[in-house]
């Protein structure tokens, strides 16, 4: 648990990765300050997942070096909560959302444990941070896909993470529902110190929470301040339109 | 009922059908979980060609067939790993492979043919004392693995990706989940038999499914329903001389439909919720 003091939270240096001589990650670079909030974005198949696997330990890279709180990935679990795009439950499988929550626990009691009061103390109590208190008991699938998040969110929280890796995690959210759950991650990544590293398609959100912006697109196309990465105008290349589309108002005004 | 009950082999019938019972009952938790139903067809056709395996090279047909079925376990785990082929896919090809081979090698072996039908559909009254330790160790050995890992093999279930991130062993936990399956159908092979073996690897759990509002509560009907299945089904076997692998999987189908129009009427396991939580 101990790291060097200066030691971003996540580092990413040269790394590339390929698949059957495909490139996924072609020499990235870029860290992730401890108590930051970086958003990868980028077009589908442009390693944003292939970079979060790397960083989760379950990728090893060709080249490159990956280190989390200073120490090879894959070594940290307790410390690195993971939150995906959802989780499907067979329809009818009674599992409450109390249920999903303590799974968070699982890996900190280890085999032949069952949880006890005050891990169930502890899963409510994510819950309560989430928003979430009234819903222990009720049925996973019979929450909303925004209400699921944030249980997913729970559980990260549940393994006492210092870093929260978020893979697309408001596809198929209504622009309310994610603009509140981006709200939710802020807030707790300022009440609980967290780090969190973001694959997201949500440009017109992430962008008011996230300090730093990556463009993705197997390899680093740009990165900076939101407002930075989204007036470099790499945004048109790495989201190519067809002919005649313009990709905003403003662009729109100049024609 | 006490002469039902005064008979030695039916008394071993009620052992190790109440064991495999709940050992296939809770399986069947984590059959409906990960939707492995396909699986456990696959898996059950395969102890075809283990127990004929058995017979042309002269080791107990079961021995084989343990063997010959973890194997083709592994063989689906692994290739589930792998991007080539889906676990479908997979099962589809070794499901006809292993029944032809099975087939195939029985045919060569025509004394063997009569004893081919307690395979296909089981006979539980036919286990020999000797027997019933082996069935024994196996179950609670199977129980034992299953309530030791219980929470990391649902959280595997319910989100592999997660569990590996939180540093669980997801690949090894899901092939000794894919191991006690396979061992499971070749010692249940004398309770249900090969056809019909797949069976009481979904019902109870669904039945559970059907009635219960906690996974506590699906566990204990789903356990409930299989051992009722058992006992009531070697009941009817021994009362109207019916075969008993089948009389069990009927019982336990019954169950299952009167579970479903029961509905979620009897609140096992907790009682249902209005939402208080914000949307």
């Amino acid at each position: 648990m101990i790291s060097e003091p200066t030691a971003p939270a996540v580092l990413l240096d040269d790394v590339t990765v390929s698949f059957d001589g495909r490139i996924a990650l072609d020499r990235v670079t870029f860290q992730v300050p401890a108590g930051g909030f970086v958003a990868m974005i980028g077009p589908n198949g442009a390693g944003k997942t292939t970079c979060l696997r790397v960083v989760l330990g379950l990728l090893n890279p060709q080249s490159g070096v990956v280190r989390v709180f200073g120490r090879p990935p894959g070594h940290l679990h307790g410390d690195v909560g993971y939150v995906p795009q959802r989780i499907v439950i067979p329809r009818g499988f009674p599992i409450s959302a109390l249920d999903v929550v303590l799974m968070g626990r699982t890996a900190l009691l280890g085999p032949g444990r069952r949880p006890r009061a005050v891990d169930r103390e502890a899963a409510r109590a994510a819950l309560r941070r989430v928003g979430l208190d009234g819903s222990a008991a009720r049925r996973f699938e019979e929450l909303s896909g925004g209400q699921q998040q944030r249980v997913l969110i729970a559980r990260a929280l549940c393994g006492r993470p210092r870093l929260l890796l978020l893979d697309e995690p408001t596809a198929g959210l209504d622009s309310g529902a994610r603009a509140r759950f981006y709200a939710l991650v802020c807030d707790l990544q300022h009440a609980e110190g967290l780090t969190l590293l973001c694959a997201t398609h949500d440009l017109d959100v992430v962008g008011d929470h996230a300090d730093t912006l990556v463009l993705l697109d197997h390899a680093v196309r740009a990165m900076g301040t939101p407002s930075e990465v989204l007036a470099s105008g790499a945004l048109e290349s790495a989201y190519p339109l067809p002919d005649g589309h313009v990709h905003s108002a403003a662009e729109r005004e100049t024609r | 009922m006490s002469d039902f009950l005064g008979y030695a082999f039916v008394q071993r019938a009620l052992v190790t059908g109440t064991l495999l019972g709940v050992t296939c009952a809770v399986l069947s938790f984590f059959v409906v979980l990960r939707r492995m139903a396909f699986v456990g067809v696959g898996l059950s056709h395969a102890a075809l060609g283990g127990v004929a395996l058995g017979v042309v090279l002269g080791v107990p047909p079961l021995l084989a067939a343990a063997v010959f079925t973890v194997f083709v376990a592994w063989v689906i785990g692994w290739i589930r790993g792998r991007r080539e082929v889906s676990e479908d896919t997979a099962i589809g090809v070794f499901f006809p492979t292993s029944m032809a081979l099975g087939v195939v090698l029985i045919s060569l072996s025509p004394a063997y043919r009569q004893d081919l039908m307690a395979y296909l559909f089981g006979n539980i009254l036919s286990v020999r004392s000797e027997e019933v330790l082996p069935i024994a160790g196996l179950c609670l050995t199977g129980l034992g693995l299953l309530g030791w890992y219980f929470k990391e093999l649902l959280f595997v279930g319910v989100d592999e990706e997660a569990a590996l991130a939180a540093g669980l062993p997801a690949g090894r936990l899901r092939f000794m989940l894919l191991t006690l399956l396979a061992v499971t159908i070749v010692a249940a092979l004398r309770l249900v038999g090969i056809v019909l073996v797949s069976a009481f690897l979904v019902i109870p759990a669904a039945t559970g499914q059907a009635l219960a509002r906690s996974l506590g509560g699906m566990l204990v009907v789903a356990v409930a329903s299989a051992v009722g299945s058992v006992l009531i089904g070697l009941w009817l076997s021994w009362s109207w001389d019916l075969p008993s692998g089948a009389a069990i999987v009927l019982v336990s189908a019954s169950g299952f439909f009167v579970a479903l129009t029961a509905g979620r009427r009897l609140p096992i396991g907790g009682r249902p919720q209005k939402s208080t939580g914000r949307r």
